[in-house]
């Protein structure tokens, strides 16, 4: 079942098209990872589903809604969030708030179920223990886990993940990796845009690849790498045999 | 369980507190010190309002006093003009106020930092020249020009209106208290935090901006109106006297930003201050008052409540 369709969206700031008739669907519980390099638009697609600024052309069809000009908090309340590669916490909140903001507002709970909400994917998460700590004093592989939670816990089905991993080590990775899957298997779906191969080429089950805006290529992992145009573009060199 | 803990204290507190500032005008015979009273609870009051609005989500309104200045003129055109009573015109005042705020917040809110500051100012200022050139504009009586309006003789002494200003500055406290660990509350403050994140988030960032600033607006407008009948007589240069915006904003720092006892500190600390050392220091008490805001910012960042809050790891509520 499609749970997100994206149908030639386009997306120019001035004279820079930075998103260029992108089409794309997304399956529930399915992780679709998005490559591509620096500059190729994968954060102004995510801006763009999510309502940060609507596209200049296209459609976006959430669970078949229309969902062109709806505000972030709308959207996410029907059910699609993203977490930003540029990590944002309420500062001057503990770890518990921040997580506690989303439930109540982007999953409208009330405060008992929201209090509930928040333990249970602080416990998920692996943020349990630093629940009291003030969010500017935990460490950034647990802050991005922290991004993660408070979009989790808005109950949302549709969870964009803009470079969740970066700064993290192969060990760290390793562990969010299983979360990811642990997130999928209970009924979500994920758009993961990542840097680190090893990440987006072991969890996602399709792959769309991005250049200037365009989208050069999508498939499976195996297949992706093996394209021509993706190895000019942004691998580099045959990843296969790397 | 923590969470009840803090709650039958702070309860116990209020009530103590309330009781007691409550029989104040029992217990003194001194006039003088009852309006010191009045007026600091009316302090109290107007920086409470202030911090709603821009303690919690961090946009800093520089016009809050022109709600109050419309709640001032709103009681005395309807109660010179159309005979109505103290009561009804002091609501009405409020809901002006109110009102007004509505579509002036839904234009000013969307913009950010000194801008937002600057629009709310400008507003300020405009309505004070509204109010001295209505007149000769539209060769009417209602402003009344820069020659103000006298109220009706209210007929009541300071202990009245003593308890008028207490009631509305319990109402604005107990807001406070109540928005604190609310939804709305943690809304507002995620949005001094991290306004995008706030909004992917799930947060209706405008819906809740607007929420608190019409909500300041009202109870200005009730503390304008019932002071305006106080003093009996009210000019634009007063009532929409930017003085009054600078004493909201200091008072509020001075205790604390976006904190539930800040404004009821630094209004308390404040009023006092300058009524000992005008008295003791008549010629020269503005350079001592200059100088204790200026050390107490500098050894206390985040105002009194607040720093103590930091260093201490105390929670008050």
């Amino acid at each position: 079942m499609v749970v997100l369709e994206c149908i030639d969206i386009s997306k120019s700031f001035g004279a820079l098209m930075a998103v260029e008739m992108v089409s794309f669907s997304l399956k529930r519980g399915e992780i679709l990872g998005m490559i591509g390099p620096n500059g190729a638009g994968k954060t102004t697609l995510f801006n763009c589903l999510i309502g940060v600024y609507p596209p200049d052309t296209g459609r976006v069809l959430f669970n078949g809604q229309e969902i062109y000009g709806k505000r972030p908090h709308k959207i996410c309340r029907l059910g699609m969030v993203k977490t930003s590669q540029i990590m944002e916490p309420f500062r001057a909140m503990t770890v518990f708030e921040n997580v506690l903001v989303g439930a109540l507002h982007g999953g409208q709970f009330n405060m008992s179920e929201a209090r509930r909400e928040t333990t249970n994917v602080l416990e998920l998460v692996g943020l349990a223990e630093h629940s009291e700590k003030p969010s500017i004093s935990i460490s950034v592989p647990a802050r991005r886990r922290l991004e993660l939670a408070r979009a989790l816990v808005t109950g949302a089905k549709v969870l964009l993940l803009d470079e969740n991993m970066a700064g993290l080590n192969p060990h760290e990775i390793d562990e969010a990796l299983d979360l990811l899957r642990k997130i999928r298997d209970s009924g979500k779906s994920l758009i993961v845009v990542e840097h680190i191969m090893r990440a987006v080429m072991g969890i996602s089950d399709r792959i769309i690849v991005l250049n200037y805006g365009a989208k050069i290529a999508e498939g499976t992992p195996g297949d992706v790498v093996n394209d021509e145009q993706v190895i000019q573009a942004y691998l580099g060199c045959d990843f296969s045999s790397c | 369980m923590i969470q009840n803990g803090f709650m039958t204290k702070f309860w116990a507190s209020f009530i103590a507190v309330s009781v007691a500032v409550s029989l104040f005008p029992l217990v003194t015979t001194s006039e003088y010190s009852l309006r010191v009273a009045t007026i600091m609870l009316l302090w109290i009051g107007m920086a409470g309002c202030w911090n709603l609005m821009s303690g919690y989500t961090g946009y800093i309104d520089f016009g809050p006093v022109v709600y109050f200045g419309l709640g001032s003129y709103t009681t005395a055109i309807v109660m010179t003009k159309y005979g109505a009573l103290f009561f009804p015109s002091v609501i009405l005042a409020g809901v002006v106020a109110a009102l007004i705020a509505l579509p002036i917040g839904i234009s000013t809110l969307r913009l950010k930092g000194a801008y937002f500051a600057i629009a709310t100012f400008a507003f300020a200022e405009t309505m004070k020249q509204v109010s001295l050139e209505f007149d000769r504009t539209f060769g009417v009586t209602f402003f009344e020009g820069s020659h103000g309006i006298t109220l009706p003789l209210s007929g009541h002494d300071n202990v009245f209106f003593f308890y008028c200003i207490l009631a509305v500055t319990i109402v604005i406290v107990l807001l406070h208290y109540s928005i604190e660990h609310s939804k709305f509350g943690y809304g507002l403050k995620a949005i001094h935090e991290a306004e995008h994140a706030a909004e992917i988030a799930g947060v209706n960032t405008t819906g809740l901006k607007l929420r608190a600033y019409v909500t300041s607006a009202f109870f200005l407008g009730l503390l304008g109106g019932i002071e305006a009948y106080w003093i009996t007589y009210i000019t634009p240069a007063d009532v929409f006297n930017v003085h009054k915006t600078v004493q909201m904003v200091i008072m509020t720092l001075l205790g604390g930003m976006g904190t539930f006892l800040g404004p009821i500190v630094g209004a308390s600390f404040l009023t006092l201050l300058s009524e000992y050392l005008g008295a003791t220091f008549v010629e020269d008490y503005m350079i001592l008052v200059g100088a204790i805001i200026i050390i107490i910012i500098l050894i206390m960042p985040n105002g009194i409540v607040g720093t103590i809050k930091e260093r201490k790891g105390i929670r008050f509520i």
